[in-house]
């Protein structure tokens, strides 16, 4: 079902034009290594997970495999009878990642404070331009949805794959071109610091750890690709609020209802804020 | 060659010393802002921007809108030029309707409750599985009693949607927010002369009595109604008198702000209207020939109403009534506006009757500048229709309160506690009574969390509001601008027919109203075999439109709906002049409006087998259809009678005073010195429980201290700032006070709309919270600024209910309360309401209704009445 969140078109192909320094062989092999990841990790993002889902997670020769890679759920996870799992991390996904008051991991709302906006349009331009849409999977998903993003690099993955089995180095470096630029402009800015919160905010070891693998990944990735891109959700619990910018005075009274200023005109006392993005 | 030197004093004398030759030079850059709008433009790439025509639904005035859009997404919104009500104005609050698609918090998906109620843990589901649970609920409840199947709506635009869902279903328990908005209003106006409103001509008055209403804020209709207040003032020279318990801004904007004791502008208005009679100043002409009683009779009925009596009552001197009096009957033309003001009070409908006198008794009704009827028009709903139920349903039409046709909803909580009727399916659509209701979460949260009383709660809502909160299952809602929904609104003396459209895709998966109104019953009848399906045979919500304006007659001829898809509404009566800001015609001259409607003739068709009784009413198929006066048939009001019933007969029936009257609230008489009167009003940027989300207008008003006279916080040695204790019969409250010279000295008033414990995290200020941070978007220029930590005071909890035994309506202006400084244990915000103490006010305040034991004792002028068991039970429920 995860597979069929992106329709993915035949890619173009087109003659080598020359060799990539690694062989190309390994070259697949790691970008095949590097979509399962990818579509691994959209997996969890994109919804809630699925009976299969969960049971292929929990088979041992996986959770050997995470484990090795620092991934150790608690016993909520390994311990839990399938049923009460699957509900459990159904309402999980749902408190966090749906219902009001939660943290959508959708890019416009991470960057913006709002869903559908700039981000919104940029990646839905992006992967028309690269012959993809979004379809629905068990429920409708926005295109710059964490795990739509996720699914989308796996796909160009598969075919940078594709190319380079089929001797297409040209293809290969344009799609890889591709995902550096994806990256870049989008989920480098805002998937580790929206991991840190998911890790934080969390009350089950499987989105905790996930998140963890998931920032972890992120900057593996990024250091790989040899980018250099700042977070921009960053995800701070608290920002002091010297840090604030802001076109009115926050310690002016509004309509008599909030603590006035000092009598003094002198300046108010520096205070701390539980907001992560008061700049 | 000298190079000239310039500094600021050097160009100062230049610019000043070259005005004409700056007049003459060529301007070729103009500010596009100026333009009357329609366009739009993405200011980097110079692209138009797609212009959609919508009317706004942030809160009811229906301002016609245009959504721009760009990349799929609202960028702007801005007025409508070719609306006729609202001229290409909108409001802050329209201004910022985009808000509610695309915040963080709107509701996407189905979800189902899988904690407590109110715990807030939620399961996400499919639409199918939602569906189904809702259907196999209703088909259980089907089995025992339709009526067993509830709705509450508020802000219902469906434009017949939910009737024709709940008349598919066979249940009559449609409930409204009617009761806590201006029901009294209505039944104070509809039986004496048809309509629930009036429209006031004030762009053409030379003279407005303004009780109790703040139309440049929040009144119906706030936008299209302070343009021509404005136009009055500014163009007409007219005068307006504000009777208000304090200085709105439109008793600001006023010549006069005359402060009253709350509830009773009915005694002032009764006594305004013994000085006219008094003095011979009043239309004997229209009263004779149109309402049902004559002038000697008017006069002998007003003679009691002195001004001296009513300065008793009200604090206004009689010397003020006096003079007020005799400006109002010798200025013509003049109006008179109401809102919530008069009609909010144990007795708000015989206030509301009482002030329309004034403009029957002097002749200024549906006159240009005078007291006009509404106008509006209609639209057919789509056919099949389904049949109404077959039995009347105990919450919808309550057989204490017979003349309330716009129900008691507020009520509701205490008679399904009381076991007055039995509830299996509860649905709220677009009303949030746990915020908005008197009792607030200690009435409603109450019932709401019983899972006796309610068995199967489904909110419809796109936002998590209180309400929403102790929901079973939340069914997702599309905000306005994603809506199909037919409108019309008399907010302008041009009736104008318009519509909603969606200005995208709904995002995520919620849909709109009445689509999920279908798919139920598309679930409950899916072969069509229950006989309901047939009712819901349309594709979608466009479709649905179709039905209603492709065969509107003159609307047809012009394309139908997809000449409302362009413009978004009709008629087009002009072109909006930039500089007068009217709609004008092709000569450049302003759009009249048609007056004397009462006075159309009817048609040779229309007599066609039409009788004249002796008294002129002209009846057909057992209908009155009109009035013969002065040998012409014309059509008259819209009252059973065809004339303005200054005498209600029907109220006579259940002991109620028929003539225009005022009852003083028994507990207003008994108060002791320490005791204020609490009340609460809105603000310009807030309705009453949705915008608080939105972040443009929370930054403007987020707080809402309690107003206070100096003379009072003298007494109590407050000053502003300070915490005080608000004590009522049902519970405290405490808040901060806000002392101002605009209050009258015995009221204390605490605006509407804020301290949300629900409704998302700018409303909750929960993103302030620990937990809250990473609740937002990081760059987000907007949520960035949320530099206030007061999200302000609900008063609702500590408001206790009180029912007009007539209208029905909440009396919000009622309360009595003790006010003190707060005490070492009282912190801001502290609120507390016990449901006990509310049940024994439900229970008191069904004393007055015609059936309870102090009914009488309030009318002994009706000494003569047989009692409750005179009345003969009306058919379908007593309306």
């Amino acid at each position: 079902m995860l597979n069929a969140i992106l329709a993915i078109d035949g890619p173009q192909r087109r003659p080598v034009a020359e060799e990539p320094h690694a062989s190309p062989d390994e070259q697949r092999q790691e970008c095949l290594a590097r979509a399962a990841s990818y579509r691994l990790l959209g997996g969890v993002f994109a919804e809630e997970p699925g009976r299969a889902f969960l049971q292929a997670l929990r088979n041992e020769e996986t959770l050997a495999a995470l484990a090795e890679a620092g991934v150790r759920f608690d016993a909520d996870f390994t311990a839990t009878d399938p049923d009460t799992l699957l509900d459990r991390l159904s309402c999980e996904y749902t408190d966090l990642f749906v219902v009001s008051g939660g943290f959508p991991p959708v890019e416009s709302v991470r960057l913006t404070g709002r869903y559908q906006q700039e981000p919104h349009h940029l990646v839905k331009q992006t992967y028309r331009r690269l012959g993809f849409e979004v379809v629905k999977g068990r429920f409708e998903v926005f295109p710059d949805q964490l795990g739509v993003e996720l699914l989308f690099v796996a796909a160009l993955l598969e075919r940078c794959a594709a190319a380079l089995e089929s001797g297409d180095a040209q293809q290969f470096r344009r799609l890889d071109k591709e995902i550096k630029r994806f990256w870049t402009q989008h989920l480098g800015k805002w998937v580790r610091g929206y991991c840190r919160l998911v890790e934080r905010a969390t009350e089950h070891s499987f989105y905790r750890e996930m998140a963890r693998y998931l920032n972890a990944f992120a900057e593996e990735e990024i250091a790989a690709m040899g980018l250099r891109i700042d977070d921009a959700d960053q995800g701070r619990m608290v920002v002091p609020k010297q840090e604030v910018s802001v076109a009115v005075n926050p310690d002016e009274p509004v309509c008599n209802g909030c603590t006035p200023g000092r009598p003094d005109g002198a300046p108010a006392r520096a205070s701390v804020h539980p907001l992560q993005d008061l700049r | 060659m000298e190079t000239p030197k310039v500094t600021r004093r050097t160009f100062l004398k230049v610019s000043a010393g070259t005005t004409a030759a700056i007049a003459a030079a060529p301007s070729l850059v103009k500010a596009m802002e100026n333009d009357l709008g329609g366009k739009d433009f993405d200011p980097v790439s110079g692209a138009e921007r797609q212009a959609i025509p919508v009317n706004c639904h942030v809160c009811n005035i229906q301002d016609g809108a245009i959504a721009y859009v760009e990349n799929g997404r609202v960028v702007k919104l801005e007025g409508n030029p070719e609306h006729v009500s609202t001229r290409g104005r909108l409001c802050a609050k329209g201004n910022a309707g985009m808000w509610y698609s695309y915040d963080p918090d709107r509701i996407l998906y189905p979800l189902k409750r899988v904690g407590a109620r109110g715990e807030g843990k939620w399961q996400r589901i499919s639409w199918d599985e939602a569906l189904t649970e809702v259907a196999a609920k209703l088909d259980a409840a089907l089995k025992e009693d339709p009526n067993t199947i509830l709705v509450k709506k508020g802000r219902d635009r469906s434009g017949g949607a939910w009737g024709r869902f709940m008349n598919t279903l066979g249940s009559a328990t449609v409930l409204n927010h009617t009761s806590v908005c201006e029901s009294s209003k209505k039944i104070g106006m509809e039986p004496t002369w048809g309509p629930d409103i009036e429209t006031p001509d004030f762009a053409n008055t030379k003279y407005v009595l303004n009780f109790g209403s703040n139309i440049l804020e929040a009144a119906y209709f706030h936008n299209p109604l302070s343009q021509r207040i404005t136009e009055g003032r500014v163009d007409n020279h007219m005068k307006i008198v504000t009777f208000d318990v304090r200085v709105s801004n439109t008793a600001g904007f006023s010549d006069e702000w005359i402060p009253v004791f709350p509830g009773t502008d009915g005694a002032v208005a009764l006594a305004m209207g013994h000085v006219i009679l008094r003095d011979n100043l009043q239309d004997s002409d229209f009263i004779e020939t149109w309402t049902n009683v004559t002038v000697d009779a008017l006069k002998a009925h007003y003679k009691q109403y002195t001004p001296e009596w009513a300065e008793k009552i009200s604090g206004v001197p009689a010397g003020t009534i006096e003079r007020i009096a005799r400006e109002f009957a010798t200025t013509k033309p003049a109006t008179l506006f109401t809102y919530r003001g008069p009609c909010k009070h144990l007795y708000g409908s015989y206030n509301e009757r009482s002030c329309m006198m004034l403009p029957i008794m002097t002749g200024n009704v549906e006159k240009q500048g005078g007291y006009c009827l509404p106008r509006g028009m209609g639209w057919p709903q789509p056919n099949p229709e389904p049949p109404g139920p077959k039995h009347p349903s105990y919450l919808s039409t309550p057989p204490d309160y017979p003349l309330a046709a716009h129900k008691v909803s507020h009520l509701v909580p205490f008679w399904i506690a009381d076991g007055k009727q039995k509830v299996n399916v509860y649905f709220t659509y677009q009303d949030n009574p746990v915020y908005t209701n008197p009792g607030a979460r200690v009435v409603w949260g109450k019932l709401f969390r019983d899972e006796k009383l309610i068995p199967y709660y489904v909110a419809m809502s796109s936002h998590m509001g209180e309400e929403t909160a102790l929901a079973d299952l939340i069914l997702p809602d599309c905000p306005y601008l994603e809506r199909w929904e037919p409108e019309s609104m008399p907010n302008s003396l041009w009736p104008w027919l318009g519509i909603r459209q969606p200005v995208h895709k709904s995002l995520g998966e919620s849909r709109e109203n009445r689509v999920m109104l279908r798919d139920i019953i598309h679930k409950l009848d899916p072969d069509g075999a229950r006989g309901m399906k047939k009712f819901w045979d349309f594709k979608d919500g466009e479709d649905y439109m179709r039905h209603h304006f492709d065969n509107v007659p003159g609307l047809k001829e012009a394309g139908g709906l997809d000449f409302l898809k362009k413009h978004g509404v009709w008629p087009i009566y002009g072109k909006l002049d930039p500089k007068s800001g009217k709609v004008t015609d092709k000569t450049g001259r302003e759009i009249k409006a048609e007056y004397g409607l009462y006075m159309k003739e009817l048609s040779a068709t229309d007599m066609a087998g039409a009788a004249v009784d002796g008294k002129g009413v002209i009846s057909k198929n057992g209908k009155a259809i009109g009035v013969r006066r002065g040998g012409k048939n014309v059509v008259g009001f819209p009252t059973g009678n065809r004339l303005i019933n200054i005498r209600v007969d029907q109220w006579a029936e259940y002991g109620f005073n028929p003539m225009p009257t005022f009852k003083r609230i028994p507990w207003h008489e008994s108060m002791k010195e320490d005791e204020m009167i609490l009340s609460t009003f809105k603000l310009n940027v807030h309705k009453q429980s949705r915008t608080a989300a939105v972040k443009w207008l929370a930054e403007i008003a987020h707080s809402n201290p309690a107003w206070m006279n100096p003379a009072t916080a003298k007494k109590l040695g407050v000053k502003t700032g300070d915490l005080v204790r608000i004590e009522t019969a049902v519970g405290h409250l405490v808040t901060k006070a806000y002392v101002t010279e605009g209050i009258h000295p015995k009221v204390i008033s605490i605006p509407t709309a804020f301290g949300h414990w629900e409704y998302g995290r700018l409303a909750t200020l929960k993103l302030k919270e620990k937990k809250g941070d990473w609740s937002h978007g990081a760059d987000d220029p907007d949520l960035n600024n949320v530099w206030w930590d007061d999200r302000g005071v609900h008063p609702n909890d500590i408001i206790p209910v009180v029912a007009d035994p007539i209208g029905g309506s909440q009396g919000w202006f009622d309360t009595v309360a003790k006010v003190t400084k707060a005490g070492p244990n009282d912190k801001y915000g502290d609120s507390q309401g016990d449901w006990d103490k509310h049940y024994a006010a439900y229970k008191e305040t069904m004393r007055y209704a015609y059936t309870g034991d102090l009914h009488r004792k309030m009318h002994p002028e009706m000494a003569a009445w047989a009692g409750p068991e005179s009345v003969k039970p009306k058919a379908g429920g007593g309306h």
